[in-house]
């Protein structure tokens, strides 16, 4: 196959946070342009939701009608996970094919998945192989800077005195990693990180409140789908711990830590007592996680999902024994299209307002 | 002349605006019920305007707390010292006047909540999802169906002798239930009873799963008024309910308690109250797109005086005041 750099076809990647970008760079190997945005919009997510049966979760209307966003500017090409886990996520790519296809919409999805040695998109386009190693070298790269950039912006927003200053800092390093090209470009921006973050005026005698966020990956990451929750917390002055980080995810798809906190074993072992077998999507981590909170002194967690996830739904009652045993305040977010942001700040600020007279409490 | 300080506190919700205003001991002194007919801004300056009238000029307002789910716009509006979430501001005010009281059931036009207290401390809280059955706005909707007042139904589902039962997990359901029940010459006071039995069992299903009912159990919000959602409560739970004394305007009361614990901990600085002359200024919004991100958030900016002092709608910080 060759390539014209004037016809160049674009691939479209699901918005997943703000790993999207991380993405984008890996399948430009494989001579398309990434068609992504870092959160769905008002206007992808209306148009999965006319286009999606009503009790599918979120997640499939969102990246649903991001594909007929896609196809409706021409875009030929898409890429979507599906896990072989027992989650519906496995039908989605193939389900989001028929409802392009119903559409009269010629947009082709590729899955990401175990279906053989060589992933079907590699198949397909069949590029040489140094560049897609690079490729996955930039993006492996880009997915750990944004690693570190969550996690220094978790904790710098929390004790912030200028309201607003960490997430413009943030918005700027991820401006400047999006145009990175070369693994030296992205891990020079990755120095500069910490000393960055601490250019941001914070109080430092503050001693914040500290939420974990557990739950289904793409409501997690996707910022419009959560109703910004880590920013909304974050203005509050809680210091958040957003539990899908892709570096950590990689390393424990390749089972390459072995011995580290966050392997698939350890977790199993952790959420051992409450539950044996995975129920499929990440509800094995939600439990383990929240145990992990319980043991370091997390003040107190929020369990995401879209409504209607059924490995997530499934775990609820677990996570409520968890609370219960453990004396962690937890509290429950569903999402769907209909969730009105202020609800979901009144439930925010009330969970904090529980939190922070708990503690209160146990100083006193 | 006897100056009295005061310290207001404003609930504006979906159906009604509440104003309360307490003294320096806490105590209620003015209340203030009065339905919102869609312009909550109108409403507020209503209701401030007849406060100062009624204390006729001897009241120093010592600070201000809104709530409800207008309390963004309304904080930028009068000038609000807190802004505080309806569950806490509830809570805060059932505390006050009750402190032994163990589980709150507060059910207003749209929202209903239950909050565990324990110790005096909110331990839990949970509130009603998207679905508004099982709140004030359908007790609404049915009263105006059968063509009477509130306060008429109310009383007539209290007379009831032998309530019917009524499909109450969706009003959709519930309407057609009621509908068949009627035309099948059921007695109107038994429906209306059955559909308040419908409304406690679908928030006790709904709001209070898994959460731990323990009496005391303190019923408020609007809702609270309702004499057939009283009596329905207590036959279900088999006890006795508790109906504080400012049933209906607690969010309001509990708003004006936080602004009072607020100012009276920090001992510098004035109330942001924007005074009595607020109330006869015209406030204007004005509407637009933020284009800055793919979100198009429509963001509403309150203008007082050719001033911005509020803007609600945005999802980000950049629009924060």
């Amino acid at each position: 196959m060759t390539f014209s750099e004037d016809k160049m076809d674009s691939m479209a990647i699901q918005p997943w946070g703000n790993y999207a970008l991380a993405l984008g760079t890996s399948i430009e190997c494989l001579g398309v342009l990434p068609w992504t945005q870092t959160s769905s919009t008002p206007e992808t997510l209306s148009l999965g939701v006319e286009a999606s049966p009503e009790f599918s979760c979120l997640s499939f209307k969102a990246s649903t009608g991001h594909f007929i966003k896609a196809a409706k500017e021409g875009v030929r090409y898409g890429v979507m996970v599906n896990s072989r886990g027992t989650c519906r996520l496995r039908y989605y790519r193939d389900l989001q094919q028929q409802i392009l296809r119903r559409h009269g919409m010629e947009l082709y999805i590729f899955s990401i998945g175990y279906d053989g040695w060589k992933p079907p998109m590699i198949r397909y386009f069949d590029p040489p192989l140094m560049p897609v190693i690079r490729a996955g070298a930039r993006a492996r790269a880009k997915v750990l800077t944004i690693d570190l950039l969550e996690e220094n912006a978790w904790h710098a927003r929390a004790r912030e005195t200028t309201p607003g200053a960490t997430s413009r800092t943030l918005e700027e390093c991820l401006r400047e990693l999006d145009q990175a090209r070369t693994v030296k470009e992205i891990q020079t921006i990755k120095k500069r990180i910490p000393k960055r973050f601490a250019e941001i005026p914070v109080d430092k005698q503050k001693r914040p409140l500290k939420i974990g966020l557990l739950g289904e990956s793409s409501v997690l990451r996707d910022k419009y789908l959560n109703h910004n929750l880590e920013e909304v917390l974050g203005t509050m002055g809680v210091e958040v711990r957003n539990f899908f980080l892709l570096g950590a995810e990689i390393r424990k798809i390749f089972n390459i830590s072995f011995f580290s906190r966050h392997s698939r074993k350890n977790l199993r072992r952790i959420a051992r007592p409450y539950l044996h077998n995975t129920v499929g999507g990440h509800a094995l981590e939600s439990v383990a996680y929240s145990i992990l909170c319980a043991r370091e002194g997390y003040d107190g967690v929020i369990h995401v999902a879209p409504a209607g996830c059924m490995p997530e739904v499934s775990v609820r009652p677990i996570l409520r024994k968890v609370s219960r045993d453990f004396d962690l305040p937890l509290l429950e977010c569903s999402f769907d299209e209909h969730a009105s942001h202020l609800g979901v700040v009144t439930r925010l600020e009330a969970f904090v307002d529980v939190l922070q007279g708990r503690r209160k409490k146990k100083t006193s | 002349m006897n100056y009295q300080k005061l310290y207001i506190g404003i609930d504006v919700g979906s159906i009604s605006m509440n104003l309360v205003a307490v003294n320096e001991d806490g105590d209620n002194l003015y209340e203030d019920y009065r339905r919102l007919g869609g312009d909550p801004i109108q409403a507020v300056q209503n209701g401030l305007s007849d406060l100062h009238r009624h204390f006729a000029g001897e009241e120093i307002i010592a600070g201000v707390g809104v709530t409800g789910s207008g309390r963004e716009i309304t904080g930028g509006v009068v000038g609000a010292d807190v802004v505080k979430n309806e569950i806490s501001a509830h809570a805060e005010a059932a505390i006050h006047l009750h402190p032994e009281a163990r589980t709150i059931f507060e059910i207003g036009g749209q929202d209903s909540k239950m909050t565990v207290i324990r110790n005096r401390v909110v331990e839990d809280f949970a509130m009603n999802l998207v679905c508004a059955a099982g709140t004030g706005s359908f007790l609404d909707s049915q009263a105006k169906r059968l063509d009477i007042s509130i306060e008429e139904l109310s009383a007539r589902a209290a007379e009831s002798k032998n309530s019917v039962t009524i499909a109450g997990r969706c009003t959709v359901f519930a309407e057609t239930d009621m509908i068949h029940k009627q035309q099948s010459g059921q007695n109107q006071r038994d429906i209306l009873m059955g559909l308040c039995r419908a409304m406690a069992r679908n928030f006790l299903s709904n709001v209070c799963t898994g959460k731990e009912i323990q009496p005391p159990i303190i019923l408020q919000g609007g809702v609270s008024a309702n004499l057939g959602i009283r009596r329905a409560f207590e036959e279900i739970l088999e006890c006795q309910l508790i109906i504080p004394r400012h049933n209906l305007v607690m969010g309001a009361c509990g708003a004006a308690l936080i602004a009072r614990r607020q100012r009276l901990a920090e001992t510098n600085g004035e109330s942001r109250y924007k005074g009595r002359e607020l109330c006869s200024r015209p406030i204007e919004t004005r509407g637009f797109e933020c284009s800055q991100c793919p979100n198009h958030c429509e963001i509403i900016e309150i203008i007082d005086s050719r001033k911005v002092v509020g803007r609600s709608g945005g999802r980000c910080q950049k629009w924060h005041t």
